[in-house]
């Protein structure tokens, strides 16, 4: 059932992007996927550049590995262990940041590094396994399944919620959080729920995108809005809109015979491309 | 009005025994003092003396042992209200965001890219005209000078609609004269809306100008009341741990004594310093050849301070 009424959602995408190229099957759930992504990547991707989280999202990224480690050993879906590990990790993370006086690029380095090499290792003892990892570090949004996509539409209605409710506050506690939590706003709960929500974000981007790219497709539709916005309304509007035209339109092109190029790849570069105009627009607008 | 400060008004905060140790060292050491309601309390101490601790353990942002109480709020049953200005606002100047943009984040549930709410635009702007920045609402907040920044933390800390109101070093980032407006204007919000205000200064001539009560704190608390009758040279060489190239720091004090109990201008001596010229011997016996004008003793200090 659930199978079908992907189907058909995705069949929709046809007629917003009517070419030949989404003729196949998995163009369309490809694209209906990239469509749930845009909105969690530049949303987040705001949030993510206003907290100065880069380093955190790509450690996230990296969990994968990892993830996938632990479900080898556990004899577990890997499906359920990278977005489990990845929620565990990012928690932790936040929780390291907050209470230690270390600094936080050496707490997320050392995570980091430690989850890399503890996956490296279980998935070189396997070969099955060993063959995955090209597919987590290019990502392959073209054979994303019914399960993902489900998940997707899952976690897009929890962070919609939570930006309704926490897109203002976020904005307060990244400019001071000490001022903010006088203030009576409950920090603490924003940021390890915003840490638990980016964890699933990026890892379910992985599947898309890839490790190497996950955090280019989530920090560069945000950074060109805030080249051009000028207030926090046209920062979220721009960076929805500059996502969105990235995910679509880097799809469209990669699937061109004379583009060949990954999808990944062919999206995160259409977003660069946007980030360069934008930048060079915004210091003409101040001359 | 100052005599009376001491024995008359009841507290909004009393520290009883507050300490707090920091691994090996000594934070604040047995802290037992008082802090006037309605009124202008100065903390003043050297750097690391445990002032910025001393007011996030107001806040209730780091656990301290002893007890912090609130009598005036006894019968309430409700922590009291905080505003906060910090000393220097260190954040990302590039996240696009309008003045309004950052005083709404902190008031309206509905989200800033549905709108904003009339009802809290108008209040907002209500404040923004308390502390003489109205024209400042619709500029990119990342974009302002220091002193714009702290009127706005200001008037943010203001539509708290604070018990208690504390700011740290809020004319640290201002030039003398900015200061002195800065004070100026925190006395006169404070008078029309009464809630008790907490500083800490490193500038003892603000101190003595515009506080009503001052804390000498260096981990210990070395004396505390009225400024004029409170920073004595006893006193602040003690806090300071200060004794060469000190000028005589009473000289403030002494010289507004000059001034009768009567007279009538009496309050804009205690601000504005007309008595000055009185100091000259203090600015002779100087040789660092610095105009020093008004803020003579916090020059002293400062370089004393940088000496140690």
């Amino acid at each position: 059932m659930l199978n079908d009424l992907i189907l058909r959602i995705a069949d929709l995408t046809a007629y917003l992007f009517p070419f030949e190229c989404m003729e196949p099957e998995f163009m369309r759930r490809a694209m209906l996927g990239l469509l749930l992504i845009a909105p969690l990547a530049a949303l987040s991707g705001v949030q993510v550049v206003n907290s100065r989280m880069s380093f955190f999202s790509d450690a996230i990224g990296h969990s994968a590995f990892a993830g996938v480690a632990v479900g080898l050993i556990f004899s577990l879906p890997v499906d359920f262990t990278m977005p489990a590990l990845a929620l565990v990790i990012g928690l932790l993370i936040m929780y390291l940041r907050r209470g230690s006086r270390l600094s936080t690029d050496t707490v997320i380095g050392i995570i980091f590094s430690a989850v890399v090499a503890f996956g490296l290792w279980i998935v070189n003892r396997n070969r099955e396994a060993s063959r995955g990892v090209n597919m987590f570090l290019y990502g392959d949004v073209l054979t994303i399944g019914d399960n993902e996509i489900a998940l997707l539409f899952v976690l897009l209605a929890a962070f919609l919620v939570f930006q309704f409710f926490g897109w203002n506050r976020m904005l307060h506690i990244a400019v001071n959080e000490q001022i903010a939590g006088v203030h009576r706003i409950p920090v603490a709960l924003y940021q390890y729920l915003f840490a638990g929500l980016l964890s699933l974000v990026v890892i379910l981007c992985v599947r898309a995108v890839g490790v190497l790219l996950v955090t280019a497709i989530l920090i560069v539709p945000a950074a060109t809005a805030r080249n051009l916005a000028r207030n926090s309304r046209q920062l979220f509007f721009l960076s929805l809109v500059f996502s969105y035209i990235s995910c679509a339109g880097g799809l469209l092109i990669s699937a061109q015979q004379w583009m060949n190029a990954p999808s990944g790849a062919a999206i995160v570069l259409l977003a660069s491309l946007m980030f360069a105009v934008s930048f060079v627009a915004a210091r003409f607008r101040t001359k | 009005m100052n005599a009376t400060v001491e024995q008359s008004s009841p507290d909004a905060v009393r520290f009883e025994h507050v300490g707090l140790v920091l691994g090996e060292n000594r934070i604040l050491d047995d802290v037992c003092a008082r802090i006037p309601l309605g009124k202008c309390t100065a903390i003043v101490g050297p750097n690391g003396a445990g002032k910025t601790t001393l007011t996030l353990a107001v806040l209730g942002q780091v656990k301290c042992t002893g007890r912090i109480v609130f009598p005036s709020l006894e019968g309430a049953a409700r922590r009291p209200r905080f505003g906060f200005v910090p000393q220097r606002l260190v954040f990302d100047r590039d996240i696009p965001m309008t003045v309004m943009d950052y005083l709404l984040s902190g008031l309206q549930r509905m989200p800033l890219f549905l709108g904003h709410s009339k009802r809290h635009e108008a209040r907002i702007l209500q404040y923004l005209e308390e502390v003489e920045c109205v024209r400042l609402a619709d500029h990119a907040f990342g974009a302002l000078s220091g002193g714009e920044i702290q009127r706005v933390l200001l008037a943010q800390a203001l539509l708290q609609e604070p018990d208690i109101l504390i700011l740290d070093e809020p004319t640290s980032g201002v030039d003398f004269k900015g200061g002195q407006i800065c004070c100026e204007l925190l006395r006169r919000v404070r008078e029309k809306r009464g809630f008790t205000q907490i500083m800490i200064s490193h500038d003892l001539a603000t101190v003595t100008a515009h506080a009503d009560h001052v804390i000498c704190l260096n981990h210990k608390v070395f004396g505390e009341g009225e400024p004029r009758r409170a920073l004595t040279h006893h006193v602040l060489s003690e806090t300071f741990g200060l004794h060469l190239g000190l000028p005589d720091l009473h000289g403030i004090p002494q010289d507004v004594r000059e001034c009768p109990e009567d007279c009538p201008l009496r309050a804009e001596h205690l601000h504005l310093h007309d008595h000055c010229h009185v100091d000259a011997p203090v600015v002779h016996g100087c040789s660092c050849g610095h105009d020093h004008g008004h803020n003579h003793a916090h020059d002293h200090h400062e370089e004393a301070g940088h000496a140690e």
